[in-house]
């Protein structure tokens, strides 16, 4: 039979784990605010969605791991400064005493089968908290069919669910010449029927690009389909996007979806 | 004037023309080649025989017998030749690129095979290509290979005084960076290559040390049937599983996860293993392809005779594949003709460079 006052010992140290682990995370509620998305970024609609594992992880170590794997690994994380990109930045920025470690496995030119395969072996090796996915593109410019496309995109969804990864798929990007193309146009439709029926946070590359390109056209005079400058300020936006995405998801307590005035704060 | 057809160039033959086809991703004629009934695919059949290249090289000329400078400069000279053709394709992928964002108003292209760096912070990534340290997409071995010819010289002259050392030492950097999980990084963008050098080198030692008719090579070859007859039910074994897709979820391995996985990059120990195994069994076939169809055997060889040349121009070949399907559909008739006209263009750069060669020494 346990002593007495061990048992209270061991109450009084549950006790005060209860009240620390409620404190930090009443104190990281009261203070993050979401990081805004720039105007110009469009809407990429972005449900807000819970990421119950990412929260975990936050609450146990002040530490989320996030796995970004595809094609353009600067399309998902941002331009770099000093070795951290802008991705890292915002979220270390919002939310205070948070340590972001970004796991970088963004292979080029990788179709949806190949990057689902090293996906599974990335989460044994590295235990990521978030995946950030960015799929599409390469299947549709490498004309891969688009039930093929679609099944080696839910396989690994699926997996990630079961292995309580969270996962935030980033979808395909734009360009106005592609806006005809009937089989990019299908994958990217695919790519959305995934995230709908896998309940997935997507985040709209594709929209969000498209919003900005008018933005930037409508402010130079330029055709925006010769602006290359359009996916330098793409990838300013998604990792605005996932910024955010990833704050809302952790405190799961959304503020408002779509963009708000202030770009980038 | 170039030597006959032999294994060894045929093999290499055969990987160069997997390569170019496995590097169009997508294309129809993918499901054909060896990778889909196999857990190791081309990349360690040419790095293997380059490693048996070496070999033949080293102890065909006597050069193991020589001084160690020579030697370091005739492979030191071979590793700048690789480095040279890498900087040289790697530019004019880029190009390739820009040409075709440029020509069909597709920005996105520029995002393909980690060129993205390249458009958006040129300063940096440029300084990345040079020093290796920055690859495009399906321009990643030919790196691995100017560090791997770069320590050749190492390995030769251990093989020499300490013939016994050689294997062990490779395999516990092997093992080691298994375990630790080390590798070559990436700069300007955060990650790392995708061919680990520390661990793919153990591929190429294996090849340059069972090359030579002593220690495992000399064991080698008198157990051969044996060796098969183990082989053989691996092979078959490896075919299924990755037909089905049966290999184990990865998360279920034990600590050292890395000694389990199926992974390419780190050449993890299913790789090796089950490459040695096929290596071993299809060793036997050479001989009866040679008889029944010579007319594959040549052209094969021709292009294992030239594999650098044929590599490269096979790289930018394959990088075409992609934007002609990208542009024109990927159809069964488009792709055929990519395949027909790619593997045409390998032999005539092979057939080219034995011109060249036998004009050199007429002239």
């Amino acid at each position: 039979m346990a002593n007495p006052m061990h048992r209270s010992r061991l109450l009084a140290a549950l006790l005060a784990i209860g009240l620390t682990l409620a404190s930090v995370a009443a104190a990281a509620e009261a203070e993050v605010a979401p990081p805004a998305v720039s105007k110009e970024c469009g809407d990429a609609g972005v449900t807000d969605r819970p990421l119950p594992n990412s929260a975990a992880a936050l609450q146990q170590r002040k530490r989320i791991k996030i796995l970004a794997i595809g094609a353009s690994s600067t399309a998902v994380l941002g331009p770099g400064r000093n070795g951290s990109p802008l991705l890292e930045r915002i979220l270390e920025k919002t939310i205070k005493g948070l340590d972001v470690e970004i796991i970088n496995r963004g292979f080029s030119g990788e179709l949806a089968e190949a990057a689902g395969e090293r996906i599974r072996i990335e989460v044994a090796l590295n235990q990521p908290d978030i995946v950030l996915w960015q799929v599409g593109t390469n299947d549709a410019f490498a004309q891969v069919p688009v039930d093929e496309f679609e099944a080696s995109v839910s396989s690994t969804v699926r997996w990630l669910k079961e292995h309580n990864v969270d996962l935030i798929l980033v979808g395909l990007q734009y360009a106005k010449s592609l806006a005809k193309d009937a089989h990019y146009q299908a994958i990217r439709m695919s790519l959305r029927r995934v995230a709908v029926a896998e309940n997935v946070l997507r985040i709209g590359r594709y929209e969000s690009m498209e919003v900005l390109a008018r933005t930037m056209s409508s402010g130079t005079g330029q055709p925006e389909v010769e602006d290359f400058g359009l996916t330098e300020a793409g990838y300013n936006c998604m990792a605005q996007y996932i910024a955010r995405t990833i704050t809302v998801g952790i405190f799961a307590k959304p503020p408002k979806t779509g963009p708000s005035a202030e770009p980038g704060k | 004037m170039p030597r006959e057809a032999n294994a060894v160039d045929f093999w290499r033959g055969f990987a160069l023309v997997s390569i170019f086809v496995n590097h169009i991703p997508g294309i129809y004629y993918e499901r054909f080649t060896h990778r889909n009934l196999s857990f190791s695919d081309s990349a360690e059949l040419f790095v293997f025989l380059a490693g048996w290249s070496l070999g033949l090289l080293v102890y065909g000329n006597g050069l193991h017998k020589g001084r160690a400078t020579p030697l370091t400069f005739r492979l030191g000279g071979r590793s700048l030749q690789i480095y040279t053709a890498h900087i040289f394709i790697s530019g004019l992928a880029l190009s390739m690129l820009a040409g075709a964002a440029y020509l069909t108003d597709t920005p996105p292209i520029l995002d393909w095979h980690n060129a993205a760096a390249f458009f958006q912070d040129p300063a940096r990534t440029q300084l990345g290509i040079a020093l290796l340290t920055h690859q495009l997409g399906y321009f990643d071995i030919l790196p691995l290979y100017v560090v791997l010819m770069l320590i050749a010289p190492a390995f030769v002259i251990i093989d020499r005084f300490a013939p016994a050392l050689l294997l062990p030492l490779s395999l516990g950097l092997y093992l080691t960076a298994l375990i630790v999980h080390f590798t070559a990084p990436t700069w300007p963008v955060e990650g790392e290559w995708f061919f680990n050098p520390f661990t793919w080198q153990a591929i190429f030692v294996l090849g340059f040390v069972l090359s030579h008719d002593r220690g495992l090579g000399h064991f080698v070859r008198c157990n051969i049937t044996r060796i098969r007859q183990i082989s053989l039910p691996l092979v078959v074994l490896a075919a299924i599983v990755a037909w089905f897709g049966l290999y184990p979820d990865p998360t279920r391995f034990p600590e050292p996860k890395m000694l389990f996985l199926h992974g390419k990059s780190f050449l993890t120990p299913v790789r090796l293993l089950q490459f040695l195994a096929l290596a071993a069994v299809f060793s036997a076939v050479y001989p009866v392809i040679a008889r029944a169809v010579p007319w594959i055997t040549g052209p094969l060889s021709m292009l294992g005779r030239n594999s650098l040349q044929v590599f490269c121009v096979g790289s930018l070949l394959s990088l075409s594949g992609q934007i002609i399907r990208f542009l024109y559909s990927g159809s069964l008739a488009v792709d055929t003709i990519v395949v027909i006209v790619g593997i045409g263009l390998l032999c005539l750069t092979a057939w080219l460079a034995e011109w060249r060669q036998r004009l050199g020494s007429h002239g």
